[in-house]
């Protein structure tokens, strides 16, 4: 057995890698990634999964209900840490899985897979927990950089982490896009990772917040046409039924972590494509307790004032 | 895993826990429950939107969980629940707060045909929790309910921290989360309820906490606190507090403006200057 196939067999009982070694994979990763294209082609069939956010043993849960990798190939839409328990596992269980069997699982980058929101929603704290120092969570943040942007299945589904942005109008603006970067507070890059689809408007709307796009069903009618697709596939926000399509199916939302952050009780999904881009929905629960290694424990008394 | 009461414990009290699976315990008079649920699915988030006239409602609404303390003998019922909270955060209707970024946004080319939101994405809420009397009306053999006479009357007494700060033992305990927004990652807005039961009374925390990354912190903080006594009319005592800074302002008096810092409430709150403190007392009407 290769030193890869043993790190492999070892994540998937959830165990950490050791520093050294994380910083090993982490350089072939990014021998990989770097020859991606910011829109990745990727064959059918192919399953498509939402975010997972650091949540292993849903996602163990997924890899049963989906069949595992490379017998089944993957298509991954970012969001793998942040929020749950086990980022460190899950990003490096899909990174040694992307090294061992590159054309059998695409990873592209979400607003998580960030060095800013990783440092406020979990991930870095995770790191400097579980190492006692922050040079692991350095060696992953490093390679989110090189994650491509986007995905396109067979030229006929455009998948994405968050939505569409008013500055791109077809794939090769995408193309052009320098990526190796953080992810940048506005622009292009910024709009795929974070934006989101809107009923109530019909073109483009800005975020309450004064940042952040909306767009409407006329903004992916017309990005759909011009760049001659069927339909555009996103993760990003949660729906409580795993998956959600919109404006008259143009676009879909997959949302792949169940019970999210352990209390919401949403089912999850993943999108099965086959040869010929036919559809099926799996949807799926959070991996049963005793499935999760350490029982969860009593909480003691809080004297709260 | 929930909390689990010492039998002992409960039977010295003179409580009994709630039977067939339900969570809570009776004691002196009083009936408190916790129902906790998954969040709301589409549909029903469909219809509070409609019942709520907006189109913009927190990503994760617990809508089915619930605290409710109920006196028997008076028919007083205090509870809490996300759709009430909603309720107020549609009145208050605060301006939006905008995040660091919109000063950068303001110089990009603005596509056609912009809209721009104007909701309070942070679903602040004066929500200090609801309360009702539900009285038996003889002649339509139904029960009512109704908050006719029961009114919140300011008072000069506080809430007994020697009291509360005593460890007598707790006989039930229980958080419910009524709603939460990750206010699209740049941030956190969340209520929730903790209730405590002791021998000697109930001492509850409702607590609306937001933080917008970069931007402010808010705390908006309803105690409420129960002494058991031999009175038939409950001694309910409320204390409202709200706090708020900005993070301009924890940066001019040296403290750290990393969000990642202020993550739990109760550990910094000491830092949020208190903007409005009251207390007051539950004037009950006489049972009719």
């Amino acid at each position: 057995m290769s030193d890869l196939d043993r790190q492999i067999e070892q994540l998937k009982r959830c165990e950490p890698l050791k520093e050294s070694e994380v910083k090993a994979l982490c350089l072939k990763a990014m021998e990989i990634l770097v020859e991606e294209s910011n829109v990745q082609r990727v064959d059918a069939p192919v399953t498509i999964c939402g975010d997972i956010h650091g949540q292993f043993y849903d996602m163990k849960e997924l890899f049963r209900v989906g069949g595992d990798c490379p017998k089944t190939n993957y298509l991954f839409l970012g969001d793998f840490v942040d929020r749950g328990f086990y980022s460190v596992e899950t990003f490096l269980l899909l990174l040694a899985l992307k090294v061992r069997y590159p054309d059998r699982i695409t990873l592209i980058r979400g607003n998580h897979e960030s060095r800013q929101i990783t440092q406020v929603y979990g991930f870095y704290d995770e790191c400097l927990r579980k190492y006692g120092s922050v040079n692991v969570w350095r060696y992953c943040t490093d390679i989110f950089d090189y994650l491509s942007l986007s995905a396109l299945i067979e030229n006929k589904i455009f998948s994405v982490h968050g939505g569409l942005s008013p500055a791109i109008s077809t794939l090769d603006q995408i193309r052009t896009i320098d990526r190796k970067q953080e992810v940048p507070h506005d622009g292009a890059m910024c709009d795929l990772l974070w934006s989101d689809p809107e009923d109530i408007v019909d073109g483009w709307g800005l975020s309450p917040r004064g940042a952040g796009f909306l767009f409407g069903g006329s903004v992916v009618t017309s990005f759909n046409h011009s760049n001659n697709i069927d339909y555009i596939c996103r993760a990003h926000q949660l729906v409580m039924e795993g998956y959600k399509w919109m404006f008259n199916n143009q676009i879909v939302t997959v949302w792949s972590a169940p019970n999210y952050c352990y209390r919401c009780g949403n089912v999850a999904a993943i999108l099965e494509l086959d040869e010929n881009l036919n559809k099926e929905f799996r949807v799926f629960e959070a991996a049963p307790q005793e499935a999760r290694g350490a029982p969860a424990r009593k909480p003691p008394p809080d004297y709260f004032l | 895993m929930e909390w689990e009461a010492d039998q002992k414990e409960l039977k010295e009290a003179g409580a009994e826990l709630l039977p067939d699976g339900r969570v809570g315990l009776r004691i002196h008079g009083w009936e408190i429950e916790s129902s906790k649920a998954s969040i709301l699915k589409s549909l029903q988030r469909q219809e509070w939107e409609e019942k709520l006239g907006t189109c913009h409602l927190p990503e994760m609404i617990f809508g089915h969980s619930s605290l409710v303390l109920k006196h028997l003998e008076s028919g007083l019922r205090i509870h809490f629940n996300a759709f009430d909270a909603l309720l107020g955060w549609k009145q208050e209707a605060l301006p939006p707060v905008e995040v660091p970024a919109a000063a950068k946004w303001k110089f990009r080319s603005k596509p056609s045909q912009q809209v721009i939101l104007d909701y309070d994405y942070t679903f602040t809420t004066p929500y200090s929790g609801s309360e009702t009397i539900e009285t038996n009306s003889e002649q339509r053999g139904a029960s009512e309910e109704s908050n006719g006479n029961l009114y919140w009357e300011d008072c000069e007494e506080q809430l007994d921290l020697v009291a509360l700060a005593s460890k007598e033992p707790i006989l039930f305990y229980d958080e419910v989360i009524l709603y939460e927004d990750e206010l699209a990652d740049n941030g956190v807005s969340l209520l929730t309820v903790k209730v405590r039961v002791m021998p000697s009374s109930w001492f509850l925390l409702l607590r609306f906490w937001l933080r917008v990354d970069g931007v402010l912190m808010r705390l908006r903080d309803t105690r409420i606190h129960c002494m058991f006594g031999e009175s038939m009319k409950p001694n309910v005592l409320r204390e409202s507090c709200w706090r708020e800074a900005t993070f301009n302002s924890l940066s001019s008096e040296g403290y750290s403006v990393d969000s990642a810092a202020y993550s739990d409430p109760s550990l910094i709150s000491q830092r949020l200057p208190i903007i409005m403190h009251k207390c007051q007392k539950l004037k009950v009407p006489d049972v009719l």
